[in-house]
């Protein structure tokens, strides 16, 4: 019952993952962080095999900071998409694949664009104005394909993730222990303070 | 042991010459001549066949080789060296190319694939460079369109060229190289290696004309070779191999449409024999 | 499809997990100088199999010094995807190109472990691959101008799309003509 949700916006990137830390049906955490700062502008949201996602995405973290240590500039977010998808495609054909799902949020800052990629275990790769990964796939896509516009702002962007977070808390069997939201923008990445207080009844 | 750590024999002298690769020259200019001429519709590679005693079966030893339908080679140096590079050749350009494109390789990348055999030797650990310099004879097909011939009642000289094909992967036609041990190559309209290369070229150089056809250029390789040639001339001594028109006839089938002959053949002792008469 | 000195080749824009749509601008027609390659099958495939060739192919132009050719680039893509033969890579693969030596259109089709499947008239590729047999077969017809062979391949593409749940959401038209090819997008149904 993990979840991943992105969207893009004007100016921004949103990325919200799941708290809770589980193990089977078990909590073992309501405090989890699944996201990785490869640079300052790109974000990776993970889930999958427990072992595989903070080592695959910490692999790719320092391979991203390698990078610009050696090259004195950062990857964009083209660049390290098209890096993760190679990593994760390989692993795919080898003796030991990762079981990872990612999110890729990210800003160009050359381009001034904010961009999400949507990446598999598969290794297919989609870059995407809005995306889910898991179970919230099938709750929140039509909420976001009903309210999503490209040129949205943060407040609409905040707006539609508390849309689709009410409707996970309505619709999932077990608490995910609600959402960690950051921002990507031309700043760089920052934590949302996201209120989750509130609690939403099934129907 | 030695063959997972070792140096390469090959090093920098402090004046900056790699001294190997001028002995392996050295072997090459005492080796017997060779030479090739590019004609407008084809290429002969000449070379004396030497044998130490009139017991030899001089039938059963060649210098002239076959490495792809289209493509021959003959050389100066080293005769066994020379065999492990036509073995690698034909290997070559089947791994690395037809079994690949499911076509022969044109004869610019055939001899940068040996070119790169011969620069190995002269940089990997335990192994000496090669003893010898290649002729390499080609003929490509080429991709540029055939062009239109614009005026039918054409001069009869300018005929000769009317092909337009000079040689190249681009335009098609011969194209002949010379390959030596350090793995350079070079591009000729014609040339010679070996012991006496510095004499044979200069005579080439009298003798070649642009827009030279095939047969002429078989007589100008034959009267070169004269020049420089120790022993008796006839078909047991002279090996004479030619890039030319495809032979149907050599495919050892017909019937089969679009099946195009090889363009490389070596000339029988009685053809040379034939043209040596006419000499 | 082949046309009178002119091929198209075309593919939707779906990208799926069996009945989920995750994108609906996935591109699955790559360029390769003169060639165009179109792959059908697992995305990541899709995207291996496309830069594997992009990596093959600019090699073979820095060596050569010459544009491949469709039918060296048929031999490749047959060899490659051979070599696989054991663990293949899950695409369909279809070219189309013209051929700047004979000026002659070309067009084929493979299955994932290389084997070539030459035509005359039309290859298909993917998941409407059915439909698209019964679409291209009752719509083709030898010696199309380029504008009635971008007409007939595109009915073609829609019509079949339209009739499989697992295809659609759009599509990229490529009319391949001597000196000129021209790129459509159709919007198509979106649902």
């Amino acid at each position: 019952m993990e979840v991943l949700l992105g969207l893009t916006g004007k100016d921004f990137t949103l990325v919200a993952s799941s708290k809770a830390a589980m193990r089977g049906v078990t909590i073992l955490k309501a405090t989890d962080d699944k996201t990785r700062e490869l640079n300052k502008y790109n974000l990776m949201a993970f889930s999958g095999e427990a072992g595989d996602t903070v080592q695959f995405a910490e692999y790719v973290q320092a391979n991203v900071q390698l990078y610009s240590m050696r090259n004195n500039s950062e990857l964009g977010p083209a660049a390290v998409a098209s890096f993760v998808r190679g990593e994760l495609a390989k692993a795919l054909r080898s003796r030991s694949p990762y079981t990872v799902n990612l999110l890729l949020g990210g800003f160009d800052p050359i381009t001034q664009k904010p961009t999400l990629y949507w990446c598999d275990y598969l290794a297919s790769l989609a870059q995407l104005p809005y995306a889910a990964h898991g179970y919230a796939q099938y709750y929140c896509l039509s909420t976001l394909d009903k309210h999503h516009h490209p040129d949205i702002d943060l407040e609409k962007g905040l707006k539609i993730l508390r849309m689709c977070s009410d409707e996970l808390k309505r619709r999932l069997p077990i608490d995910f222990k609600g959402l960690a939201v950051k921002i990507i923008t031309k700043d760089g990445i920052r934590e949302e303070d996201w209120v989750d207080d509130k609690q939403v009844l099934p129907a | 042991m030695a063959d997972r750590y070792s140096f390469s024999l090959t090093t920098f002298s402090p004046s900056g010459k790699l001294v190997q690769i001028e002995y392996a020259l050295n072997a090459v200019n005492q080796g017997v001549t060779s030479l090739g001429i590019k004609a407008t519709n084809g290429i002969v590679l000449a070379t004396e066949k030497k044998s130490s005693s009139p017991l030899i079966d001089s039938q059963s030893s060649s210098k002239v080789s076959l490495i792809t339908p289209n493509i021959g080679m003959v050389y100066s140096g080293m005769g066994p060296d020379y065999r492990i590079l036509v073995d690698k050749a034909r290997k070559v350009s089947h791994t690395g190319y037809k079994r690949i494109y499911n076509e022969y390789p044109p004869t610019r990348i055939l001899v940068q694939d040996v070119a790169r055999v011969m620069q190995e030797a002269t940089q990997s650990g335990g192994v000496r460079p090669y003893g010898v310099s290649l002729l390499i004879a080609g003929w490509d097909d080429g991709i540029e369109p055939e062009a239109e011939a614009k005026d039918v009642d054409e001069p009869e000289a300018e005929k000769k060229l009317a092909s337009g094909k000079t040689g190249g992967i681009l335009k098609g036609g011969p194209s002949l190289y010379q390959v030596d041990p350090s793995g350079s190559y070079f591009p000729w309209k014609a040339t010679a290696i070996g012991k006496s290369a510095t004499s044979a070229k200069t005579f080439l150089e009298k003798r070649y004309t642009e827009g030279l056809e095939l047969e002429d250029a078989i007589h100008i390789a034959l009267l070169t070779l004269k020049e420089t040639i120790e022993g008796e001339m006839n078909g047991e001594t002279v090996e004479i191999g030619i890039v030319g028109p495809p032979e149907d006839r050599l495919l050892g089938y017909e019937g089969v449409e679009g099946a195009v002959g090889p363009r490389f053949r070596k000339l029988s002792p009685q053809e040379v024999e034939d043209y040596l008469t006419n000499l | 499809m082949v046309g009178k000195d002119c091929v198209a080749i075309a593919c939707d824009l779906r990208l799926g997990l069996q009945a989920l749509t995750v994108s609906n601008n996935f591109p699955k027609i790559f360029s390769y100088g003169d060639v165009y390659l179109g792959l059908t099958g697992l995305a990541t495939d899709v995207s291996t199999v496309a830069d594997l060739f992009r990596y093959k192919v600019n090699m073979y132009r820095l060596r050569e010094e010459r544009q491949i050719s469709p039918q060296t680039m048929a031999n490749l893509v047959s060899s490659s995807l051979y070599e696989r033969r054991f663990g293949p890579y899950f695409v369909s693969p279809v070219i189309a190109g013209i051929n700047h030596t004979t000026g002659k259109p070309f067009i084929c089709g493979f299955d994932s472990i290389g084997c070539i499947d030459f035509a005359k008239d039309f290859i298909v590729s993917g998941t409407a691959s059915d439909q698209l047999f019964g679409t291209c077969e009752g719509l083709w017809e030898p010696d199309l101008g380029p504008e009635d062979l971008f007409e007939t391949v595109s009915q073609a593409l829609l019509n079949a799309v339209d009739r499989d749940a697992l295809s659609g959401w759009g599509a990229h038209v490529y009319i391949i003509e001597k000196d000129k090819v021209t790129k459509r997008l159709l919007k198509g149904r979106q649902d």
